[in-house]
């Protein structure tokens, strides 16, 4: 019995990890969007910043060095739709899908020295807890720093945007950057830090991927997890902490749906690979169905340009 | 403390048209001010200007002899200066206090008592935690208003504030108008209605086409004084010949009209009968929300409710939809310009296409004729005389008066035998008013005819034959409009009878 617990435990563990890429891209976002601004980027910046901690690992063999530059690369991306939305006026959407095509094609040609090249241990922390305890140990215990801190993000993002000032210029711009610029709110200095933010949590999803849950480059590692995310942020109706648990649903059915492949159950491949997305979809909608709710916490603006006038 | 608040040879020059032009003017507290001219006469842009929103070209301001840079929004709440515009500058999703707080340094709690201060001392009734999209227009303005009254203002500018209220609600901003204005505040009051200015203002300055072109107290001014200084030119006081049709055909014929509807927001309309002859204008009055809405949507096809018989021309229409009414040479001016009438994204030629899709002219195999609408539309902006003649232009560009004029030129250039309008001078300037009442009274003298549903009882008195009165969804006796008086109206719309 004590070992189908600790089991279960395991298998728990496992699908947090394989949730972190998406609460912190999704997070990221989240505030993107919470400021107005739609950036469909997300998988090109996750990967661009997968590459790149993966490169910076090899090249300088520090972890540290690896970690910040992935943020920094995803940084630098977001900078380029900053730049193109909020200071040259084009449009979100293109925009945005330009940035995804752009980063998986950049990615790929940075990491054709890399492949095949295997990555470095990761430092997990607590270990020995993970052992000694059965069940609460594999759960609690022995994961990345970046795990922690991603299963902490929605619940900052949450106090954040609720109880800060920032926050709440954030979601007024968000609501009406018209309205917030007439109240003497920077609104493109807003929507600027709201992009970087994003870009710079993205990157760090990718660094997870390639430095942590599967330690080694892949072309086109992140494999729609981008989009995942940027669905995840809108079935959650851009509330962080219900984005938390539709990234752990998503996370736990790939890896029971996994589980249930390899145990050769009598249900066709296809339908269990649907079932995350599905299943993700259904719980996020049946949880967010009061529509007050949803219509105060979508971004009224949301992809909408803001220009002053003069 | 007085304040003075003085703007000097104030210029502000847009792409094809001057906005602002040398504009010289002086205020006082203790003063209301009118800022007194029609849709496009440039008071807006000078109250922006002395709000930070947007830069002169050339000018100065000064609040106590002291030349003040009004750069942004930041520099004119810095020199105490509020203001209040007529789209409302809030945050819809935001709660109440979230929209007070965010752009004040006080710390939470302090504004809360603060807020609550001054929710005391003006009377204001506002729940501060709820969202502000659950408040009404009026709740919203107070929002806007407490935000000023935070900063302490010198100057408080308030921007057509009356267009979203209701009557209640207007008399309540005055009383505090009032009151502010008391306690020291100036306050600049910019609209195009006359009647607020002798009501509320103790000076007025007219705007014309950018320039001042007057400053005077209010007592020595009349509604018509003012309002001939306002359009520059004597306007003619329309008086319709009242007609009595007694042997003319009768075009129309509602008999029995029910409507019951799922909306508890909507108003049930009970066995309304109502008959039209050829050349009469039937005027409907009513205090808006008495199933206005509901009647003009029937009439138009927009709802259809079974077992209603509408007979127009010796046909029965009740089954058709607008389109096809609008075949029976029905035309239709909804209340609602730019969510109604038209599409305000559209060009213009795109919006004269659109009652009209039906059209061979117009469409050929599935193909848009742009050249044949661009002259169609071409006519109509000359023959309807609307400020433009580029006919590519977004109609959201149009003021209200001329989109007006657009839309009933539209309706009426296909010769239409009935034109049903819904408040169709709503929001206008005097002078845009004066052209539509003209256009309705020449339609009645073409023979055609025309129900004129509308809230304006000095529009009614004006332009109908004959004038009943809906309430609560019902209809009171049709009356000949030479037997109606204002306060007859008043009356019934109250809910009252006079008999």
């Amino acid at each position: 019995m004590s070992f189908d617990l600790n089991f279960i435990g395991i298998l728990i563990g496992a699908i947090m990890a394989s949730s972190v890429p998406l609460i912190l891209a999704a997070s990221g976002e989240l505030i993107t969007e919470r400021s107005g601004v739609l950036n469909l980027g997300v998988e090109g910046m996750m990967i661009i910043g997968a590459i790149s901690g993966f490169a910076l690992m090899v090249v300088t063999d520090n972890l540290f060095f690896a970690v910040v530059g992935s943020m920094l690369s995803g940084l630098i991306l977001s900078f380029i739709f900053g730049l193109l939305t909020q200071s040259l006026l084009t449009n979100h959407v293109a925009t945005g899908l330009a940035l995804t095509i752009f980063g998986i094609g950049m990615s790929a040609m940075i990491g054709k020295n890399f492949v095949g090249i295997p990555g470095k241990e990761f430092p997990l922390l607590f270990l020995d807890l993970k052992e000694s305890i059965p069940f609460l140990g594999p759960i609690f215990f022995g994961h990345s720093i970046i795990l922690y801190f991603a299963f902490g993000l929605p619940f900052l993002t949450n106090y954040f945007l609720k109880k800060t000032k920032t926050g709440l210029i954030i979601r007024a711009v968000g609501d009406s950057p018209t309205s917030a610029s007439n109240q003497g709110i920077n609104v493109t200095l807003v929507r600027y830090s709201c992009i970087l933010y994003g870009g710079a949590m993205c990157g760090l999803a990718g660094a997870y991927l390639s430095l942590i849950y599967t330690p080694q480059w892949i072309e086109n590692m992140t494999g729609g997890r981008g989009w995942i995310a940027l669905a995840l942020v809108v079935f959650a109706t851009w509330s962080p902490i219900k984005v938390l648990i539709g990234a752990l649903i998503f996370g736990g059915i790939t890896i029971l749906q996994l589980h249930m492949q390899a145990v050769g159950l009598r249900i066709p491949v296809q339908l269990l690979s649907a079932l995350p997305y599905i299943m993700t979809i259904i719980v996020l909608v049946v949880i967010s169905r009061d529509s007050r709710k949803i219509k105060l916490n979508t971004p009224t603006s949301l992809g909408q340009i803001f220009y002053k006038e003069k | 403390m007085n304040t003075k608040l003085k703007v000097s040879e104030i210029s502000k020059i847009y792409p094809g048209c001057i906005a602002n032009d040398k504009v010289s003017l002086e205020f006082g507290s203790g003063k209301i001010y009118a800022l007194l001219g029609e849709n496009g006469a440039g008071k807006s842009t000078l109250v922006k200007i002395l709000s930070g929103v947007v830069k002169p070209d050339e000018g100065e301001v000064f609040l106590n002899d002291e030349r003040i840079k009004l750069n942004s929004p930041l520099d004119a709440k810095k020199n105490n200066i509020g203001m209040v515009f007529q789209h409302f500058n809030l945050f819809e999703t935001l709660s109440v206090f979230e929209n007070l707080s965010i752009d004040s340094d006080i710390k939470d709690e302090d504004l809360r008592v603060l807020v609550n201060d001054i929710l005391k001392k003006y009377n204001f009734k506002i729940d501060l935690d709820i969202p502000v999209l659950n408040l009404s227009a009026g709740q919203k303005q107070k929002v806007e208003i407490i935000r000023c009254l935070i900063r302490n203002p010198k100057v408080l500018i308030m921007d057509e504030p009356t267009s979203v209220l209701t009557e209640q609600e207007t008399d309540d901003l005055f009383i505090s108008l009032k009151q502010f204005s008391k306690d020291g505040i100036l306050i600049i009051y910019i609209t195009h209605k006359l009647k607020e200015v002798l009501l509320l203002c103790d000076e007025v300055a007219v705007m014309r086409k950018g320039k001042v072109v007057s400053v005077s107290n209010t007592i020595d001014e009349k509604i018509e004084s003012l309002a001939n200084k306002m359009v520059g030119e004597n306007l003619n006081t329309i008086k319709k010949k009242i007609n009595h049709f007694k042997n003319s055909e009768e075009i129309l014929k509602i008999s029995n009209l029910n409507f019951k509807s799922d909306d508890p927001y909507e108003t049930n309309l009970n066995n309304l009968n109502l008959s039209l002859k050829k050349g009469e204008c039937l005027g409907i009055a009513g205090i808006s929300g008495n199933g206005q809405n509901e009647l003009f949507q029937i009439l138009s096809g927009e709802i259809i409710t079974e077992g209603t018989s509408i007979m127009f021309r010796n046909k029965e229409i009740g089954k058709l939809n607008p389109r096809e009414r609008r075949e029976y040479l029905m035309a239709f001016s909804p209340e609602d310009r730019i969510s109604q009438a038209a599409v305000p994204e559209l060009k213009i030629y795109e919006n004269v296409a659109l009652n009209n899709f039906k059209s061979s002219n117009f469409f050929e195999k599935g193909l848009v004729n742009e050249k044949k609408i661009k002259e169609h539309s071409k006519k109509i902006l000359s023959n309807f005389s609307v400020n433009t003649d580029n006919v590519e232009l977004k109609s959201q560009f149009l003021s209200g008066g001329n989109l007006q004029k657009l839309i009933i030129g539209r309706e009426l250039i296909t010769s239409p035998e009935l034109l049903v309008c819904f408040n169709p001078t709503w929001g206008l300037d005097v002078g845009a008013i004066n052209y539509i009442h003209e256009t309705l009274i020449q339609i009645n003298e073409q023979g055609k005819s025309s129900i004129l549903i509308s809230t304006d009882n000095d529009e009614l008195l004006k332009l109908s034959d004959r004038i009943c009165v809906i309430y609560k969804g019902k209809l009171s006796k049709i009356m000949n409009a030479d037997t109606v008086t204002a306060e007859k109206l008043g009356i019934l719309m109250g809910g009252g009878s006079i008999d």
